[in-house]
């Protein structure tokens, strides 16, 4: 069965070339409009990265090693997740001309246009990879442990799309669920390790990166990329488990609320 | 469903509930929570049945409001239908003034979208694209925005895209009122040509001269009503007879 959809995505039908398509089309868009292309990509987690660098490393003088690279792949990972769902919660209304003349399926324009952030996400991986092991006084040094991040950054994709999906449907009904999300994710974000020291964290809130699948993903991913040692499997597996569950509610939801977006919209 | 089956509706029906208040905000929702909000209920769809055969062209009829836009919409799978089954063999395109189309990409990026959304590959596009750019008449247009198109310059790629890359199932809704007499033109030949032969069409129209010329059945609606699918010459007598 697997087989036969895997043949019905690739050469009965033109699925997998659409939705690359327009992953490209959603990237050239959001890059090569301007001037900077690409660098826009990077300049985001850069300029992030040294504000937190200052507020964290100058003045309060944090002793975590390779700081830097701490928080550029904590940043990253934050980024894609937030631009996926805070910056898809419009997609019905932006990509309606893709489904209100024809019968498309909707998941589609979500996958593709997670797809388009990927791109930027692996261009900001390469970078990182580039910096750490290159340029980082303390870092470096590649490791079998670093092929874990695939892993991580499926488990990160499947979380994002599900939360894209609950909050673009339910924006069908209330428009205001851009704002209130907002206050969610700047609570998520100080909620995750991205500049704190891990034992803190811990110790602080003992148990809680079971609590937020965004937690075990950064602490996972500085495991696997900085550490040289194998991910917590255990948080691996809860989030795996959260990310499904979510995409379950918001595939749910698409077919519920996301039916009716042609007629609300 | 059988093969020769391209569209299959069983027991549709459509109501709007238009509101009043319009409550589409959680603060709306909250602070009105006790208090419904008052909705028109608008019933555009009564209880019918539908059935269109593969190659097949059948003609929509009735007087403006009776539901035959919103009918072609549940049909095309763009409306979900409250009651009942809508059952779709293929791709579908509503195809009024064109196709949908992004005004922030360019003629050639659109063409190749909306050739991907009707379901074909790039390489089939890639043999159809001058063929689209020159029926369009928008060649030295061709790497332009669409935001900057003239409205006749939008209709007509709507259009060529429509035409050239086609979907399995077609629904044109008046779509004779397309670009300037020139283009009219050209779009008419279109229909005289082969173009309609072998394709499932579902078409809407004002014009009794068009539906009598291509639809070999005809459905007559009034008020959300399906009053009579069958002949087409009996259709349109009985749409005349009850507006004389």
């Amino acid at each position: 069965m697997a087989a036969n959809t895997l043949k019905d995505w690739t050469i009965r039908t033109n699925k997998l070339e659409r939705l690359w398509l327009l992953a490209k089309i959603e990237f050239k868009l959001r890059y090569y409009e301007n001037k900077l292309g690409l660098l826009w990509a990077l300049l985001k987690p850069l300029m992030d990265m040294s504000i937190y660098y200052v507020a964290f490393k100058v003045i309060l003088g944090t002793d975590i090693p390779a700081f830097a690279s701490y928080l550029f792949i904590g940043l990253i990972l934050w980024n894609f997740f937030l631009e996926s769902t805070s910056g898809t919660i419009q997609l019905l209304n932006t990509k309606k001309y893709l489904y209100e003349y024809s019968n498309m399926n909707k998941l589609e324009i979500y996958v593709s246009t997670l797809f388009a952030n990927s791109i930027g996400f692996l261009f900001n991986l390469v970078i990182f990879i580039i910096f750490f092991n290159f340029l980082e006084a303390g870092g470096g040094g590649f490791s079998f442990h670093n092929l874990w991040v695939i892993a991580l950054f499926i488990n990160l994709f499947i979380l994002s799309l599900g939360i894209s999906l609950i909050l673009s449907n339910i924006y069908i009904l209330a428009k205001d669920i851009n704002q209130i999300w907002m206050v969610v994710t700047s609570f998520l974000f100080f909620l995750s390790p991205v500049f704190y020291k891990l034992e803190v964290f811990q110790s602080k809130l003992p148990g809680f990166q079971y609590g937020n699948p965004l937690a075990g993903i950064i602490i996972n991913a500085r495991r696997v990329m900085m550490d040289k040692s194998p991910p917590i499997f255990r948080l691996l597996a809860f989030d795996f488990v959260y990310a499904f569950i979510i995409l379950l509610v918001g595939i749910f939801l698409l077919n519920k609320l996301g039916a009716k977006a042609a007629e609300k919209l | 469903m059988d093969a020769s089956i391209a569209l299959r509706a069983t027991n549709i029906s459509k109501t709007f509930h238009i509101s009043e208040d319009s409550h589409n905000t959680v603060k709306h929702r909250l602070f009105n929570l006790f208090s419904p909000s008052r909705q028109k209920k608008v019933e555009a769809i009564k209880p019918m049945d539908f059935e269109v055969k593969r190659g097949e062209c059948v003609g929509l009829i009735g007087r403006n409001g009776c539901g035959k836009s919103t009918l072609v919409r549940l049909l095309a799978g763009v409306f979900p239908v409250d009651t009942g089954t809508v059952e779709i063999n293929g791709t579908t395109l509503i195809m009024n003034l064109g196709v949908g189309m992004s005004q922030e990409l360019t003629a050639r990026e659109n063409i190749y979208v909306s050739s991907s959304v009707l379901g074909l590959k790039i390489k089939e596009t890639d043999a159809i694209f001058d063929k689209i750019v020159d029926f369009a008449e928008i060649r030295e247009f061709i790497d332009t925005k669409v935001k900057f198109f003239s409205s006749g310059m939008m209709a007509r790629l709507g259009f060529s895209i429509a035409v050239n890359a086609g979907a399995g199932i077609m629904f044109l809704d008046e779509i004779f009122a397309v670009g300037d007499m020139k283009f009219q033109e050209k779009a008419i030949k279109v229909f005289e040509s082969s173009w309609i032969e072998g394709k499932t069409v579902i078409l809407v129209s004002h014009s009794m001269d068009v539906i009598n010329k291509y639809c070999t059945r005809t459905a007559y609606m009034k008020k959300g009503e399906l009053i009579y699918f069958g002949e087409t010459q009996k259709a349109v007598e009985l749409y005349v007879t009850d507006n004389q």
